[in-house]
């Protein structure tokens, strides 16, 4: 059985846990093993109607006193007398802070071999490799765990697209499943949780960043950047002098002394890339910029780079998207 | 009868003056023994200069500080009268009626007459022009004191007037006497303790700027956490302040309107240590986020008349923060950056590769290279910055100097060290200096003045001595008349019409390096006309870069960023050009030039140099 440990606050599902079940299906077409999703903690329930959706087995509840309030203790004693209850060949988790703070422990506890960071899986002469970034993304492992059952993996987020996690034809079946844990082993007492004041915008997580520099010349000129971020679906930023100047609120400004931003794709409309700037974006996986001077630094980080007049080209490129 | 009440009231007084100099004392011998005399001729030289010469006294306020000079060469010149009438009040051997002893007091005349104009200038400054430097409280004691040396020298002059043995001659006498001595008595509980203590201070004054000692961590060192950590120097600084307020008024931090007032971290110290707070922590004593303030330029310390180091207490505070984790976020963002590429930017290595094939560069080879170039983080990275090294490079190969490069680099660690984050600074250091010593250069050339301060000065103490040049230091003596015809064409240049421009020195290169000549020397030869702004030379304004402050978010808060500041200065020159000579310089300025909106023009030393070669 290949087991997935879904991740659940307040009911609220954790989004990475569909990107772990998409692995988790990619796994059982190599191994041919059943899935099942345990989902852990208080209102379980509502999370575990929603996961039903999935093509798997069966959903699995477990609520225990040892998952509220979270703590890495209580986590992994409970987790472990499920999954001696379940006895999966393979235990999926995402990659999330939270796994990073229990599975350790857990798989230590269990005596286990632990995969962390998976971005792939595959057949491997037999049995199944998982592929892990190495050195810094530079090079790619295939692993192959060795040890007793059941091995512990956690996925990379974003390595599976959680839309490409099958849905079945039916509603899987839910149950409930009771743990054992004694509650007065865990050491770890936490306060509650508290929420640093968030910022009203949010960049690291947008997919789509426009981002405009002085080259935009005015502040009137801001909406030529804006009818493109609403065509492409993204979110606006800034270089510095912009939000200096107050053409854009402080905290759309990208750089060192700014948001560090990893979008898809960003769109660099006459910024000079000055190093403060890029070293915030550099993370982009996709860097598109405009700019009218070739020797703009820019364009060392550019993917593609058009060099031109950014208000005879933005809206051309507004037109395109259009269509 | 009168020499009987002269000894009780000396010994009331003289004990009142011990006993509080032995307190401060105490404290000073309690302190872990920071005290160091090494390099002694340069100790010497400089207290020749600053002491006996004033200059640091007289330099940045050249009025106020030559009255100040003529009121210390007075009482210098009155100790021998003074001790003669202590023994004659006292009874143990009246000399007053000797021939010399005349001659003595007619030499005096002029120096009583000197410390009278001095003293009086300096009560009218302090009462009526009240500079904001010696903050907004005035000190009623000052003015009592003034008002004591006026006495002490009127007292004196009187002497010529009045008859020996004479009423009006005793009561003058005991007047002089007894301000003497309750002079005394105020002396070592207020700010004019430094007249006997600075000269001491000044002389146990590091000959480095910044001078900051490696953490031992093997004994546990973890940086200054407690009042109690305190070393013995930095007890000293704080009795010996004079409240002048130098340090302040060249602060770029206090320029800017932040919290960080160096003045203040030093009567704080004076306080917490007074106090007795032992266990007291110095993120309260200070205030954690005013130490975050400080850009280590240097000011307040190389300012400072009276031998007070402001930056082993801002920087070792720094550590003891950083120690235990209390480091602000961005920090750790850069930090994370160190650790796992081990350069600031968090940029892997690839592209500083990509730049040395794209600009030729050899790897280091001693027995083929007169000179190893150093790139740093920005000549590594900084595509901006890479301009001006290019410069640098034709300039070296059009004078046939042989270079080469390391096939790798890591962060020298200033910003590490200077943030206070120690370890991580050890591991770089250590990391290059290994490579270093295999390389084995004789010179390392490079354009980051942080990296001259860091590989030549905080290297040396690991016990790796090695020349290391800033490029317009190399770059000046290279081009030297009798060295290449490129004087002769920049003379042609020049005088087809100057440029004019306005040159920042770099803290790290003017203050620091005391390379002040050279770039401008540089600059005139190849046909600039230099605008000096206001702060310049081995006293610049920061450009607000230094001490991790590159990495700073919301700088703008409190007051205004310290490189608008500048920049403001810098272009109130009326120069549409302003040259800089490095990196970081170059970064903080630009964005203020950016956010400023202004189309003042940015050159690099070196590109400013090649371009007229």
């Amino acid at each position: 059985m290949i087991l997935v440990i879904a991740e659940q606050r307040g009911g609220k599902l954790n989004r990475a846990t569909w990107e772990t079940i998409a692995a988790a299906q990619q796994l059982a077409g190599i191994t041919g093993a059943p899935i099942a999703i345990l989902v852990p903690g208080a209102h379980a329930a509502g999370a575990a109607s929603d996961l039903a959706a999935a093509e798997v087995k069966e959903v699995v509840t477990v609520e225990s006193p040892a998952f509220e309030p979270y703590t890495p203790d209580g986590f992994a004693a409970a987790l472990r007398d499920a999954i001696a209850q379940l006895a999966p060949a393979h235990v999926l988790l995402p990659h999330t802070y939270q796994t990073r703070d229990f599975a350790p422990k857990l798989a230590a506890r269990m005596d286990r071999a632990l995969l962390t960071d998976v971005i792939g899986v595959k057949s491997a002469g037999g049995g199944t490799a998982f592929v892990r970034p190495m050195f810094q993304g530079k090079l790619t492992a295939d692993v192959v765990p060795l040890g007793p059952a059941p091995h512990f993996v956690t996925f990379q987020i974003g390595a599976y697209r959680a839309d490409r996690a099958a849905k079945g034809a039916s509603p899987a079946a839910v149950r409930a499943l009771s743990v054992a844990v004694d509650t007065s082993a865990i050491r770890e007492k936490p306060e509650p949780p508290f929420q640093q004041a968030k910022q009203a915008v949010d960049l690291s997580q947008a997919e789509r960043i426009v981002s405009v520099g002085r080259g935009i010349k005015e502040q009137s000129n801001i909406d030529v950047a804006k009818k493109l971020a609403e065509a492409l679906g993204a979110e606006l930023a800034a270089s510095r002098p912009i939000c200096d100047a107050g053409w854009l609120p402080m905290e759309r400004q990208v750089g060192s002394s700014g948001q560090t931003v990893a979008p898809k794709l960003y769109l660099a409309l006459g910024i000079s890339g000055a190093i403060q700037h890029l070293v915030g974006m550099k993370g982009s996986n996709t860097v598109v910029a405009i700019n009218k001077d070739p020797d703009a630094p820019i364009f060392e980080v550019a993917d593609y780079g058009i060099v031109g007049d950014l208000f005879e080209i933005v809206p051309a490129i507004i037109e395109a998207v259009k269509q | 009868m009168q020499t009987l009440a002269f000894w009780l009231l000396f010994l009331g007084f003289a004990g009142a003056f011990a006993a509080q100099v032995a307190k401060r004392v105490q404290l000073i011998a309690a302190a872990p023994n920071t005290f160091s005399v090494d390099n002694l001729p340069f100790r010497i030289n400089r207290f020749l200069v600053d002491v006996v010469l004033q200059r640091r006294t007289i330099r940045e306020r050249p009025v106020t500080g030559l009255m100040h000079a003529l009121v210390f060469w007075g009482f210098v010149a009155f100790g021998g009268y003074t001790t003669v009438e202590f023994l004659r009040g006292l009874g143990i051997v009246d000399l007053t009626q000797t021939m010399w002893f005349y001659g003595y007091r007619v030499a005096l005349t002029p120096f009583a007459i000197g410390v009278l104009i001095g003293i009086l200038y300096l009560l009218v400054r302090r009462v009526f022009v009240r500079p904001i430097a010696l903050g907004d409280h005035l000190s009623i004691e000052s003015i009592v004191i003034a008002l004591f040396i006026a006495t002490l020298m009127i007292t004196f002059l009187l002497t010529f007037r009045l008859t020996e043995g004479a009423t009006a001659e005793r009561i003058n006498w005991w007047v002089h006497m007894l301000v003497i001595l309750a002079f005394m008595a105020l002396i070592p509980a207020s700010k004019h303790f430094h007249l006997v203590v600075s000269p001491v201070t000044v002389f146990l004054k590091s000959p480095e700027l910044g001078h900051l000692p490696n953490l031992d961590f093997e004994k546990e060192q973890v940086g200054l956490e407690t009042v109690k950590d305190l070393g013995s120097k930095m007890a000293l600084d704080a009795f010996t302040c004079v409240e002048c307020g130098r340090c302040q008024a060249n602060c770029p931090a206090w320029g800017a309107g932040k919290e960080l007032n160096p003045k203040t971290i030093i009567l704080q110290t004076q306080r917490a240590l007074l106090g007795g707070a032992r266990e007291t922590k110095l993120g309260e004593v200070y205030s954690e986020q005013v130490l975050w303030q400080c850009t280590t330029c240097g000011a307040c310390e190389n300012q400072c008349p009276v031998g007070i180091e402001h930056l082993p207490i801002l920087i070792g505070s720094r550590r003891g923060l950083v120690s235990n984790g209390d480091a602000p976020a961005y920090l750790g963002a850069m930090y994370n950056n160190l650790e796992r590429r081990s350069n600031i930017w968090g940029l892997g290595y690839d592209q500083r590769t990509k730049f040395v094939q794209s600009a030729a560069l050899e790897t280091f080879d001693p027995a083929k290279h007169d000179v190893l170039v150093w790139l740093g983080c920005a000549g590594s990275f900084d595509a901006d910055f890479q301009k001006s090294l290019r410069s640098l490079f034709g300039i070296l190969r059009a004078k046939d100097v042989r270079f080469g490069v390391l096939s790798k680099e890591r962060c020298t660690g200033d910003p590490a060290k200077r943030t206070g984050n120690e370890y991580m600074y050890q591991e770089l250091a250590n990391g290059n200096i290994e490579d270093l010593k295999a390389a084995a250069p004789k010179t390392i050339l490079t354009s980051c003045p942080h990296c001259v301060k860091t590989i030549g000065a905080d290297y040396a103490k690991f016990g790796y001595h090695v020349e290391i040049v800033h490029s317009s230091v190399f770059v000046e003596e290279l081009l030297r008349d009798g060295r290449g015809k490129a004087s002769a064409e920049g003379g042609a240049k020049a005088r087809a019409g100057r440029d004019v421009v306005t040159f920042h020195d770099p803290c790290y290169l003017g203050r620091y390096a005391g390379n002040v000549d050279e770039p401008r020397a540089l600059l005139e030869r190849f046909g600039a006309d230099i605008k000096e702004p206001d702060r310049n030379r081995d006293n610049p304004f920061c450009c607000g870069a230094g001490g991790g402050l590159l990495f700073a978010d919301k700088e703008e808060e409190p007051g205004s960023r310290i490189s608008d500041v500048r920049f403001k200065q810098l272009q109130a020159t009326g120069a549409n050009t302003v040259v800089t000579a490095c990196p970081f310089c170059s970064i903080m300025l630009k964005g203020a030039q950016a956010s400023a909106q202004a189309d003042t023009q940015f050159v690099d030393l070196m590109t400013f140099v090649k371009d007229r070669l």
